[in-house]
């Protein structure tokens, strides 16, 4: 068995523990989680597969209407709504990768950026599909096994295996084939095509897997919310958020997302005071750091110092 | 009956809009031409001149176009040291590096304004704000006037800088190869200081151009421009600065016909759905020739 299981599976009993420890900060832990979980979606593609997405608000927005539309209007239960999202997402991602994995590098992100966009704007104007153009308001869920959806010690834990699962998908691809033809395919598209590799399907699955996941955390970040506001779901710099929590944290890597969104949002919640609303100023400098200092992201870095060290005491 | 009156009105707003819009999308067409990156800031630039002219019209009142004197050396300054001492640093790093390194420089800008001067939208009032020019039928607004002439006046000296003086020459020159460039004695890293520095300074014009018009809020409006500058460079080409104009025009004319025509509530999808179009089935522009680059 992979190591990286036995950290995931310590770090999980840890994560678990930290409610009973102290329930004041409940909240800041949830979004760790919560981050976590959608940078680890985010990286299958953005880091293993290379492919510098700005628009996956788009997913995050889709998983949490289902929810909240699903409750309101349908009586549909949100594990059901879920996995109808996912389902949306994973359809949505696949014809948006046949669409635009013909474009490299920037023109990639960019027209990422467009696609998120106009979809955020038909969120915005066509009231009858999202609800309602000002927002929708979960008033009523469902209690499985007697438990209080709205609670949110409840609903740390669903984030807890939210981010489990990613990160445990994300160890499951490091270790198969799907992982190599991912990092052949970032690395060079060519080589990995004279290799018997189809780059675009790769990239497909990537994305349509990405997406899904990315869904499934927007759902349970939908009942989180309970108020779900399509300019703000939908909203670019959530895309960014997740993006730069990845390559902060260290993109390709098992844990980089999961340190990036720890460190972020812990970092976010310390200068919360001095900065207000401008908290996304943490996230600029950071990246400007990284950039500079760090290009392999964190735990990238850390990577490659252990591996020079391993290799220098064997010389 | 086809109501042409009010056809060749939008149209005349479209055209100085569009013209505005060009101007932001020449500075990162030229940055890109130079560089081989996208600058994801620029659209942040283009506040920062709006903020600019908010700050000296409360401080001294002086009309927003009049500010123009001080925005445009003091963005080239800026720009010039982003580059010298920020940029230069990832250039010949990893790929991606530059578009994250300016991605953060767009976030450290858009929440210093907004540190510095709150969320609220902000503008400026200026007297002219409402009138207009008779031209026949067609009624056309002083301010989008004046932002129009202010673009023609700018690109025809950033014209005039490129292809008549020994500057404009190596710009050019680092444009085309930038190995070639430094084989005859041009020094690139100044060179593209110099041009990081008149993209600022396009973008930090635009803004104070737009200000009478438009309120500015320190996050939203930079996203917002940012994506129309590259809408408009990618309408014409990136890296073609005749062309990033005419992109800009025909961005504007879409969207205030989209506008008014079909729903103004997604007058900024239009031109998105035109960029998509445009990417995927002619990616060197709709006016760029088509030439293969490795």
């Amino acid at each position: 068995m992979n190591k990286n299981y036995t950290i995931l599976i310590g770090l999980a009993i840890l994560a678990a523990l930290f409610p009973v420890v102290s329930s004041s900060y409940i909240t800041i832990g949830l979004t760790v989680l919560m981050f976590a979980g959608w940078a680890s979606s985010w990286n299958i593609l953005g880091g293993w597969a290379g492919q510098l997405s700005l628009g996956h608000a788009t997913f995050v927005g889709l998983g949490a209407y289902f929810v909240a539309i699903g409750s309101t209007q349908f009586g549909i239960a949100p594990w059901w709504a879920i996995l109808m999202g996912m389902a949306v997402a994973g359809i949505l991602a696949f014809f948006w990768g046949k669409l635009t994995f013909g474009l490299r590098g920037p023109y990639f992100t960019l027209s990422t950026i467009a696609i998120a966009e106009i979809i955020r704007l038909i969120a915005i104007n066509e009231g009858w599909l999202t609800g309602c153009a000002s927002g929708v308001f979960i008033d009523y869920l469902p209690e499985p096994f007697g438990l209080d959806l709205f609670d949110k010690t409840v609903q740390y834990y669903m984030m807890l295996i939210y981010a489990v699962i990613t990160i445990g998908i994300t160890i499951f691809i490091s270790t198969r084939k799907f992982g190599y033809q991912l990092k052949a395919v970032r690395d060079n598209e060519e080589a990995a095509m004279a290799a018997g590799i189809n780059p675009t399907a790769i990239k497909l699955k990537a994305f349509v897997l990405s997406a899904m996941l990315t869904a499934l955390g927007g759902g349970v970040y939908g009942i989180f919310l309970s108020f779900i506001e399509p300019h703000i779901i939908f909203n670019l710099l959530l895309s960014v958020q997740i993006a730069l929590t990845v390559i902060i944290g260290g993109r390709g890597t098992v844990w980089g997302p999961a340190v990036g969104a720890a460190l972020l949002i812990i970092f976010g919640e310390i200068f919360r005071t001095v900065f207000e609303q401008a908290n996304m100023l943490v996230y600029g400098i950071l990246i400007l750091v990284v950039i500079l200092a760090l290009p392999k992201g964190i735990v990238g870095e850390y990577a490659q110092r252990l591996i020079r060290r391993k290799y220098a005491n064997r010389a | 009956m086809f109501d042409y009156i009010s056809f060749f009105q939008n149209l005349s707003n479209g055209v100085l809009i569009g013209a505005v819009y060009a101007l932001i999308g020449v500075g990162l067409t030229l940055v890109f031409g130079v560089m081989r990156t996208i600058n994801f800031a620029h659209g942040d630039f283009v506040v920062v001149g709006m903020y600019f002219a908010v700050l000296l019209n409360s401080l001294l009142g002086l009309d927003p176009y009049l500010t123009l004197i001080f925005a445009i050396p003091l963005g080239f300054l800026v720009g010039a040291c982003i580059q010298k001492y920020l940029l230069t640093r990832v250039i010949d790093a990893q790929h991606e590096s530059m578009l994250l390194a300016t991605l953060g420089i767009s976030l450290v800008i858009a929440n210093l304004l907004l540190l510095g001067f709150g969320g609220e939208p902000q503008s400026v009032n200026v007297s002219y704000s409402t009138s207009t020019l008779s031209l026949g039928e067609v009624r056309i607004s002083v301010v989008l006037l004046f932002a129009g002439l202010a673009t023609v006046t700018v690109i025809t000296a950033l014209y005039l800088l490129l292809n008549k003086t020994e500057i404009g020459r190596a710009i050019r020159a680092t444009a085309e190869n930038r190995l070639g460039a430094e084989l005859v004695g041009v020094n690139t890293k100044r060179i593209q200081a110099i041009v990081f520095g008149l993209g600022m300074s396009l973008a930090v014009t635009a803004g104070v151009a737009l200000i009478p018009l438009l309120f500015a809020s320190p996050v939203t409006t930079g996203a917002v421009f940012t994506l129309k500058a590259f809408v408009v460079t990618v309408l014409g080409g990136l890296g073609n600065i005749g062309a990033a104009i005419l992109g800009g025009l025909v961005l504007g004319v879409v969207e205030v016909l989209g506008a008014s025509y079909l729903d103004s509530a997604y007058r900024d999808a239009y031109g998105l759905v035109v960029f998509l179009l445009v990417l995927l089935l002619k990616p060197e522009g709709l006016f760029g020739k088509t030439v293969k680059r490795v």
